[in-house]
């Protein structure tokens, strides 16, 4: 009787056993589309079989395991990070290229060429007073694109502050999702598949925002690291991160009235600008405080747009005012054109405009010389379309050519961008791949793959010195002309 | 050999680098081994043909072709080294768990052969 009785136990034990194993295999089928969701697995034991005792073994459930790879989830979150950054530099840019034609049919470069006509045009018929008033209204669309150009990229630039205090938003939001999922853990629900789950999506989630090290821990919760040293949460305590503007101190600032950089500050107060240069936030970052202050300043830089406009601006005023409007006697010296703010470097292009009292007469044709020439100033205003001498150029090249210098730099950043997007995708899948791949092994089958890889990579990676130098020499080959 | 001969072999040269990298999004280590042949193979098309690109100083067209196969060559390279650093960074972390750490504070060499697993 006995022993029909520890037979029944014996069984009913496998049947609980087996009817786990079947809960967490309908479980698997059930979150197969969640995502984070990592297969999990139930380990069956053998209990202790002996007859005389009455022990009739049989079979037990043991720990659920999952099958989730946390290694390989770090690197998914690295790559994740890395395409964040990419997108978001490619979508920026994207938008600031937009501002910067350089066909030549529209903004500075069109109003610019316009001017030099104009320019050209009075040159060989200095007393009409048609050719000076299209000079003058030249002049004035040229200040307008100046203007414009300038307005927008500020406006660009108040966009990349407005997406990165939502960016810091969108961070602290998701950390305090993921600080809930903790207290869950820390309140006995450390084996639960579906709330690791959505750890796990929502860590994903955050790496695309911000880089981020994710340390899982024996109760179940994570902790998150932000550029792998700031603490966003710890266990149920959330560290909020912030950003504001600021204007750099040190070194002393050259435009103090320039505009402000944008800072992220941890919890503590403690500066962590320059240590955020990854995904989603960094692209933000570096095209706030260091792509777009090179067309319209900061405090340290007056921006190529505002070096422009104020080159240009003060040579049509120098050559102007070093005429004569008439030779007398008395001769009446030319009164200069353009006006900005000179009290601020970094407001150049957005203040420059001509001067509305000027008129068609007060603009000094006659270069006193010696020899005097009746038409020397708009001449030797001509000649700023081709220069020849340094005070004709800006920056060693002439306006058309450091307009193009500027405008190319974002088509060339853009460029880069778009071919690092589609690398970073890739290496995101590669990085998936590996996830999925080692998703279940154990430890002894990955030692065997890790020793194939070691041997496999070793032979292919000898081949790209070649292949750097052949395709390398193949574009210098085919540059040269 | 004429300049649009020449142009097909930088295409057929990168179309082989796309290929590796396309083996290289999916890097099992039979994957690997497939590259290294095909990197192998790309090499010396182009190192046979390389004294014959100077025809093409100059054109437009076959210098395109080249910047194609330079990214081709650039995306293969990167995701060649994404693999290699995964593995190695997974060769140090478990290096770190079996052995510790080196008097120089790095990973302790991982070791492969005669290996005792213990179960409980």
């Amino acid at each position: 009787m006995s022993n029909l009785l520890a037979s029944l136990l014996s069984s009913a034990s496998a049947l609980q056993a087996y009817a786990q194993v079947l809960e967490t295999s309908q479980n698997n089928v059930s979150n197969a589309s969640t995502p984070g969701y990592a297969k999990e697995s139930v380990n069956l034991y053998a209990l202790p079989f002996d007859p005389e005792a009455g022990i009739t073994g049989g079979v037990a459930a043991g720990k659920v395991v999952s099958a989730r790879d946390e290694f390989s989830e770090q690197a998914v979150r690295q790559q994740t990070s890395g395409l964040g950054y990419q997108q978001q530099l490619v979508d920026s840019l994207t938008a600031v290229q937009s501002n910067f034609d350089i066909s030549g049919n529209q903004g500075v470069p069109l109003a610019l060429n316009n001017l030099f006509k104009s320019l050209s045009a009075w040159g060989a018929t200095p007393g009409n007073e048609a050719a000076r008033q299209t000079v003058i209204q030249s002049a004035t669309d040229l200040a307008q694109a100046f203007q414009q150009a300038s307005g927008n990229v500020t406006i660009q630039a108040s966009n990349a502050e407005q997406q990165i205090g939502q960016t810091v938003g969108q961070v602290n939001q998701l950390v305090t999702q993921i600080q809930t999922y903790n207290v869950i853990a820390m309140q006995g629900s450390k084996n639960d598949g579906g709330l690791s789950a959505n750890m796990h999506a929502a860590v994903e989630q955050l790496s695309s925002l911000v880089d981020v090290t994710a340390t899982f821990q024996s109760d179940g919760t994570v902790n998150l690291m932000m550029n792998g040293e700031t603490p966003l949460l710890l266990g149920d305590r959330q560290y909020k991160v912030s950003s504001s503007l600021y204007q750099p101190q040190d070194p002393p600032p050259t435009n103090a009235n320039g505009p402000a950089d944008v800072r992220i500050q941890a919890y503590n107060g403690t500066d962590i600008t320059s240590e955020t240069t990854g995904a989603q936030l960094g692209a933000l970052l570096h095209l706030r405080n260091q792509i777009l202050p090179t067309y319209i300043g900061d405090a340290s830089q007056p921006g190529d747009l505002n070096v422009m406009a104020k080159q240009l601006a003060d040579r049509v005023n120098q050559l102007l005012t070093s005429g004569n409007i008439s030779d007398g006697p008395p001769a009446v010296p030319g009164v200069p054109l353009f006006t900005y703010d000179t009290a601020n470097a970094t407001n150049t292009a957005a203040s420059l405009s001509v001067d509305p009292t000027v008129t068609p007469d007060q603009l000094a044709a006659i270069s006193p010389g010696p020899p005097e020439v009746s038409n020397g100033v708009p001449l030797a205003l001509s000649a700023l379309a081709s220069p020849v001498q340094d005070a004709d150029k800006v920056n060693g090249v002439s306006y058309s050519q450091f307009y193009g210098q500027l405008a190319g730099r974002v088509g060339s950043a853009l460029n880069d961008a778009t071919n690092s997007q589609e690398v970073q995708q890739s290496l995101l899948s590669q990085a998936k791949d590996l996830r999925q791949q080692y998703q279940g092994v154990s430890l002894d089958e990955e030692a065997t793959t890790l020793m194939q890889f070691q041997r496999a990579y070793q032979a292919t990676s000898k081949f790209l010195t070649t292949l750097d130098e052949l395709t390398g020499e193949a574009i210098n080959m085919m540059s040269a002309t | 050999m004429g300049t649009a001969a020449l142009v097909e072999q930088l295409k057929s040269a990168r179309q082989q680098l796309d290929f590796a990298s396309n083996l290289l999004v999916k890097p099992s280590p039979e994957a690997l081994d497939s590259c290294s042949s095909v990197l192998e193979a790309a090499g010396r098309q182009l190192a046979e043909w390389q004294p014959a690109f100077s025809q093409l100083a100059g054109d437009a067209a076959a210098l395109e072709e080249a910047w194609r196969l330079r990214r081709s060559f650039v995306r293969t390279s990167r995701l060649l080294q994404g693999v290699g650093d995964f593995h190695r960074n997974w060769l140090q972390l478990r290096g770190a768990i079996t052995g510790g750490y080196t008097e120089t504070g790095e990973s302790a060499p991982l070791m492969h052969a005669s290996r005792i697993s213990l179960h409980g």
